[in-house]
């Protein structure tokens, strides 16, 4: 004999049996499940219903008064309903504004267009990405010493044609006084925007290359071979070719001399 | 359906606003009741009451002129309440490890026979009724409750709960049967 499940006997408790007649007829039968539903009924019939607190005859109007003001007018939302559709009509039918709304919409579709560029670049190279969020430190001035650096380079090498200049030669002559009008004008720019900095020897070296190529740049009647061994000596006194290669190793290796490598 | 209650509705969606206080005023006892069956707790059930109302006047304009507006509002309070018992359940699993305190079973097993201690136990048999449905997840508490305490058949229930039929009848079986299982230290007592 087949016994009643507790699924069953909970379905029969609750009147919910599919076949309630079934039921009762193997509960008269058999003692087994006899005793088990008559368990469940008086297990279940412990379990008192929970009774809610009384609640006073005011109870429904003080809920009432907390709710009524969240609570919007249907008409009115009607009202404003037809009112946007109206709104929105007549700002269709206008061709200024539907003119503009056109505009803003492709400015939207630019500004999404953009952005999804981005995105998509972001996502083809995170390391680009990546550079971008996190830049490595910047020296002060990073414009400023590259247009330095350059105007070094120059320095440097006239000052190495100036010293290996053939004074009888005519030729060489030329292209250093045209060269050193340049360089003087770079010059003055340099010591300019240097000129709040605290290197001495930036200074130094920049005022006696000024007046290094002040004198090949406004020499009387041009440079000649006079003018020329004139500068090689200065140049020698000062050690100023000496000078701007120390200057421009030290650009090139910031890191080597920190005392003085960053305050640029 | 209630005439006075199809009235009601029919104002309100006309614009008169004050016409749903009628409803609430009518039918706030009831939803009070299983708000407070199914939470167990009168602040939250408090909550609830407002909570389904508040919905119920949202959804009006969605109610089935068919349909009866108190079977309506209750299915609403069901599902605020249960989603109260929900937003509780961290707290219902702190009291749910009380309760499996062996000793607070011992407590549990006490003399029935004078009348004082009758009076205590019968104070234990409440609590101890209310930690077996505390450990019931809010869809069995639920499900038992309308089933064993508001006579709601299981289709109601699934209803209700949005539930088909079937799974309302699974999840009262679970109910039933952990309900039994929490109640035995009792049973033996007596």
């Amino acid at each position: 004999m087949m016994h009643l499940t507790d699924e069953e006997m909970i379905q029969e408790y609750y009147g919910e049996s599919e076949n309630p007649a079934a039921v009762e007829r193997h509960l008269a039968a058999c003692p087994e499940c006899a005793r088990n539903f008559a368990e469940l009924k008086r297990d279940l019939a412990d379990v008192s219903r929970i009774e809610a607190p009384a609640r006073d005859a005011g109870y429904g109007e003080r809920v009432w008064a907390a709710i009524a003001p969240a609570l919007p007018d249907y008409a009115r939302q009607e009202r404003r309903k037809w009112n946007g559709s109206n709104w929105g009509t007549r700002w269709w039918t206008n061709p200024w504004t539907r003119g503009l709304s056109y505009a803003a919409a492709c400015a939207l579709l630019a500004a999404c267009a953009f952005y999804a560029g981005s995105v998509w670049q972001q996502q083809r190279h995170p390391g680009i990405t990546a550079i971008k969020q996190a830049p490595a430190p910047q020296p002060k001035q990073p414009i400023v010493l590259v247009v330095l650096d350059d105007h070094l380079d120059r320095s440097e090498r006239f000052l190495v044609q100036l010293k290996h200049a053939d004074m009888e030669s005519g030729q060489t002559a030329w292209p250093l006084g045209d060269e050193a009008r340049s360089l003087l004008a770079a010059n003055r720019v340099c010591r300019k925007n240097l000129a709040a900095t605290s290197d001495p020897e930036l200074s130094t070296a920049l005022d006696h290359l000024d007046s290094l190529l002040a004198e090949a740049a406004n020499a009387p009647g041009g440079l000649n071979a006079a003018s020329i061994a004139k500068l090689q000596d200065e140049m020698n006194a000062d050690g100023l070719l000496f000078e701007v290669r120390v200057l421009r190793t030290r650009m090139a290796h910031p890191n080597e001399n920190p005392a003085k490598g960053g305050t640029i | 359906m209630d005439r006075n209650d199809h009235a009601a509705i029919q104002a309100v969606l006309a614009g008169d606003k004050e016409a749903y206080g009628a409803l609430v005023v009518r039918h706030s006892q009831t939803v009070f009741r299983v708000a407070y069956r199914i939470t167990g707790n009168e602040a939250d059930a408090e909550d609830v009451v407002q909570e389904a109302f508040l919905r119920g006047y949202r959804k009006l304009e969605g109610f089935e002129s068919r349909a009866n507006f108190s079977t309506w509002i209750y299915r609403i309070a069901v599902h605020c309440a249960l989603d109260k018992i929900k937003r509780r359940k961290g707290d219902e699993t702190s009291r749910v490890a009380e309760a499996t305190d062996p000793e607070q079973d011992q407590v549990q097993v006490a003399d029935r026979a004078a009348g004082p201690e009758r009076l205590l136990l019968s104070g234990e048999i409440s609590a101890a009724q209310m930690d077996a449905l505390n450990s019931l997840s809010p869809t069995e508490r639920t499900a038992f409750v309308m089933r064993h305490m508001e006579d709601c058949s299981t289709a109601e229930i699934g209803a209700a709960l949005g539930i088909d039929s079937n799974a309302a009848k699974q999840a009262v079986f679970r109910a039933v049967q952990k309900m039994r299982r929490r109640l035995a230290p009792l049973r033996v007592a007596t």
